[in-house]
């Protein structure tokens, strides 16, 4: 559990510092919005760059998990959990 | 055991019985028969966006008032009367069986919590509400035509009582009748789901009913709460309404994930990675909920420093679900995977999650919600999140309790070909709506201009929105015709994984 916690703190702060600097790039008028849309659009490449590459990572995961798991490949062995009560 | 259609009983003893496998029959059947009506409704709203309206080609709905009276009732259908009575459905199956208790710790007032959803279902339906299913105000005060609006205030309000009814007896239940050996640590993540979700329908349905009220008193004259015209402020009920409706997101979204709880151990033939990591993940969930309603209202003139607020409280849930996803993966590494038809929705599921979250990131991200507020983008991403999760995992559910529920298998090759059908058909309408918001394309318009972009994207979605209208016809199909002539399913173990299947509860459970 403490593992688990820790883990939630680091994955916490990663997500949350880079949130704190774009919100920054808003600006305090209400009038600015439209004046900084070159920025805002910059923003939301960078932040795509971001999502398409951890989605890969993690689509990538899945779809080699889904593969190379699964009970029709050659590979696959029973678990140890098999033929239990677990 | 519940083998509805092996041993038929007369429909009234089902109708009026109190035992919770009953009232779960009720809420599956309702629900599902609310899933293809809804449905209907979203086909009939693509194929009028299939098209511009240029001279020439014609309307499919007649006007923009019957578009809106739709879209309302698609939307109002969809969540409160398939997402949230499927879910029952599952928990008034298993909870007590999970707790091993012998039945809700209520059954009238289960029953009583069912039979209010059929005239509130009437109300909304026999209404045809046109003020979305948001119920804008002004406009759903002062020019929301009657009697429409205000059956579906009453319908609304009927369907929050039974709500809460029902999320009272999931936690007396799985709180104070689950057995005495059994401590709350040991409780199954499916159960867990319902619970942490029942409390937040506890703690947030209120606040809208509220809402309800205040908005019923606006309309009849009697109160201006949300009236500009009698010194009103119609942002009042939207910090009001998402004050309810962002938890009710997860309301929504954590049963689903629970249902996956009980499918990924199950067909990778191995326990979940981590118990603990998906309670405190449902936990957490529930707390952030309460911290980011105020994220659909950032274009509404908000403060900074409040928009700051509800942006890093909102992308608290990335880690917590971030945990869900993970856990899921560790499971599924290293077992032996049997993909049936429902892990294969269940898989399928899990890949839309992460996308439709990464899509709301973008969304949270203050400066980039004004480039997609209210643009078709999200309608892409909450769509990404009811149908490619929540419907997703539900389906696979559906497929997982089909054998318990009936005594018989599904057709495999039609679970597969309606997952299938759906995952691209999925993929074709949603991620499009994302790209066709980018473009500019405002949400819940019943025409567009004819600029070539948008018409190519609206026909994609459009026909990706048939392709799963097909999927959905097969998988009406096997549901109808193996419910009554499917081979007989072996219940010990009717997907062949080894092991137990379910929980070793008859003799423990007998009916009362």
């Amino acid at each position: 559990m403490k593992r688990m916690v820790g883990l939630f703190l680091v994955l916490s702060v990663l997500v949350v510092i880079p949130a704190l600097d774009l919100a920054f790039a808003q600006g305090d008028e209400p009038g600015e919005y439209l004046d900084r849309r070159v920025i805002i659009w910059n923003l939301f490449f960078r932040m795509m760059a971001v999502a398409f590459t951890v989605g890969a990572v993690v689509a990538g995961t899945m779809m080699w998990i889904v593969w190379r798991f699964r009970e029709s490949n050659p590979k696959a062995k029973p678990t140890a959990y098999e033929g239990t009560d677990w | 055991m519940v083998l509805e259609l092996q041993k038929p009983r007369p429909i009234w003893q089902i109708m009026f019985s109190t035992h919770h496998t009953d009232i779960g029959l009720l809420y599956l059947i309702t629900s599902l028969a609310f899933l293809f009506l809804g449905g209907s409704l979203a086909l009939a709203i693509r194929i009028e966006l299939f098209f511009p309206n240029i001279e020439g080609t014609g309307q499919f709905i007649a006007d923009s008032m019957t578009f809106n009276r739709i879209f309302t009732v698609h939307g109002t259908t969809l969540i409160f009367l398939f997402i949230i009575p499927f879910a029952s459905a599952v928990g008034n199956y298993f909870v007590p069986i999970m707790v091993r208790y012998k039945d809700m710790a209520y059954p009238k007032l289960n029953a009583i919590a069912f039979w209010m959803i059929p005239p509130a279902a009437a109300l909304v339906w026999l209404g045809f509400a046109d003020f979305t299913w948001y119920a804008q105000p002004p406009y759903s005060i002062i020019s929301s035509p009657g009697p429409a609006a205000d059956m579906w205030i009453f319908g609304l309000k009927i369907l929050g009582i039974s709500s809460v009814l029902g999320a009272i007896n999931f936690v007396v239940t799985i709180l104070k009748c689950k057995h005495p050996d059994m401590s709350i640590g040991q409780v199954p993540l499916l159960a867990w789901s319902l619970l942490v979700t029942s409390v937040i329908i506890i703690v947030a349905i209120p606040t809208f009913a509220a809402a309800l009220l205040m908005l019923l008193t606006d309309r009849l004259g009697l109160s201006g709460f949300f009236n500009p015209a009698m010194g009103g402020d119609p942002i009042a009920y939207s910090h009001l309404f998402w004050f309810t409706f962002h938890p009710e997101v997860y309301v929504l979204v954590l049963p689903a994930i629970g249902m996956m709880y009980e499918i990924i151990p199950r067909f990778s033939r191995k326990p979940i990675y981590s118990y603990n990591s998906g309670v405190f993940a449902f936990v957490l969930l529930a707390l952030v909920s309460f911290s980011s309603w105020g994220h659909h209202m950032f274009a509404t003139g908000m403060s900074f420093t409040e928009k700051t607020v509800f942006m890093v409280g909102t992308l608290a849930a990335v880690p917590a679900s971030a945990m869900h996803v993970f856990n899921f993966i560790a499971t599924m590494w290293n077992g032996r995977i049997k993909f049936s038809s429902p892990m294969m929705w269940a898989v399928g599921g899990i890949a839309l999650f992460f996308a439709a979250g990464a899509g709301g990131v973008v969304n949270t991200a203050m400066p980039l919600d004004f480039a997609t507020h209210d643009s078709y983008w999200v309608v892409g991403h909450f769509h990404l999140f009811v149908m490619g999760t929540i419907a997703f995992a539900s389906i696979g559910f559906l497929y997982y309790m089909f054998p318990y529920v009936t005594g018989r298998m599904y057709n495999e090759a039609w679970g597969k070909a309606h997952f299938v059908l759906s995952f691209v058909g999925t993929i074709l309408v949603f991620f499009t709506q994302h790209v066709l918001g980018l473009y500019g394309m405002p949400r819940r318009v019943f025409d567009y201009p004819p600029i070539p972009e948008w018409i190519v994207m609206n026909q994609i979605a459009s026909v990706g929105a048939m392709i799963i209208g097909v999927s959905m016809v097969i998988f009406l199909a096997n549901m109808i015709y193996s419910s009554g002539k499917g081979e007989l399913a072996n219940t010990d173990d009717p997907f062949g994984l080894g092991g137990k299947y379910y929980y070793p509860f008859e003799a423990k459970n007998p009916h009362h």
